[in-house]
């Protein structure tokens, strides 16, 4: 193993990383353009009632909803966690199988779980972050998005959509 | 238990028990989902470090897809009561 980075450095990386990675892979399945089950449409509405934004609401409303890239990127990092890349593809497997239980026609949670799986291994392995880092990383972005203020996050959750879309 | 795998465990638990009194004192029904769903992350990944198991995963996971279905299936009654 290589040089290990001390973990309250590798805390803030790994959750901007897992910020960039959820919200882009998010924004790829195009989460913001609709309230793809009907959970999230009636969240994104009261979200926009509370002063918030429509499509931020709606991807907020998803990310509750069904298991998309968010919680696909957690479950690699605990499954990668406990038992390296076999356990990050039982995780795969399993959010696949989450996601159509739930409903979902999207492959957000199944593409955000290897894309996740890629880019820890690929940080644990090369860059010395240990793999417990994500999942602290993880839990914080999700927290910035929807702990603090739905109601400000899906502002601005939905002026980058504007910008990218 | 390790020194880093103490600091990953207590931020998900602070950041849980935040959320869970969040969830408790926000009013509106449909608001307290993203708090639940933000401690239902820290539950998980709390999980996870505490029982390092292979079967983990799969508890993990059945913990988290049962509860997000469990919201979804509270916000679409909520949005089929509206619609009557």
């Amino acid at each position: 193993m290589n040089t290990m980075i001390n973990i309250i450095l590798a805390i803030p990386i790994s959750a901007v990383i897992c910020l960039l990675l959820l919200a882009s892979v998010d924004f790829f399945w195009k989460l913001p353009k609709a309230g793809g089950v009907s959970g999230a449409k009636v969240i994104g509405k009261e979200i926009e009632k509370k002063g918030g934004d429509i499509n931020g609401g709606w991807m907020i409303g998803n990310i509750i909803s069904s298991p998309d890239a968010s919680a696909g990127t957690l479950l690699a990092a605990c499954g990668y966690y406990i038992w390296g890349i076999p356990g990050a593809v039982i995780s795969i497997i399993l959010v696949y199988i989450g996601a159509r239980i739930c409903a979902d026609k999207g492959y957000a949670g199944t593409s955000g779980c290897i894309l996740a799986t890629l880019v820890i291994w690929v940080l644990t392995t090369f860059a010395g972050f240990p793999p417990e880092s994500f999942i602290a990383g993880c839990v914080i972005a999700i927290f910035f998005i929807e702990g603090i203020s739905s109601k400000y996050a899906s502002r601005i959750l939905g002026k980058i959509w504007r910008r990218v879309s | 238990m390790e020194e880093s795998i103490m600091i990953v465990e207590g931020i998900c638990v602070v950041i849980a028990v935040y959320c869970a009194l969040r969830a408790v004192f926000e009013k509106n029904t449909l608001l307290k989902f993203p708090f639940l769903n933000v401690m239902n992350f820290a539950v998980t990944g709390a999980i996870v470090l505490l029982l390092p198991y292979p079967i983990t995963i799969g508890v993990a996971i059945a913990y988290f897809v049962g509860s997000t279905l469990e919201s979804n299936a509270i916000a679409s009654t909520i949005s089929t009561l509206e619609a009557i």
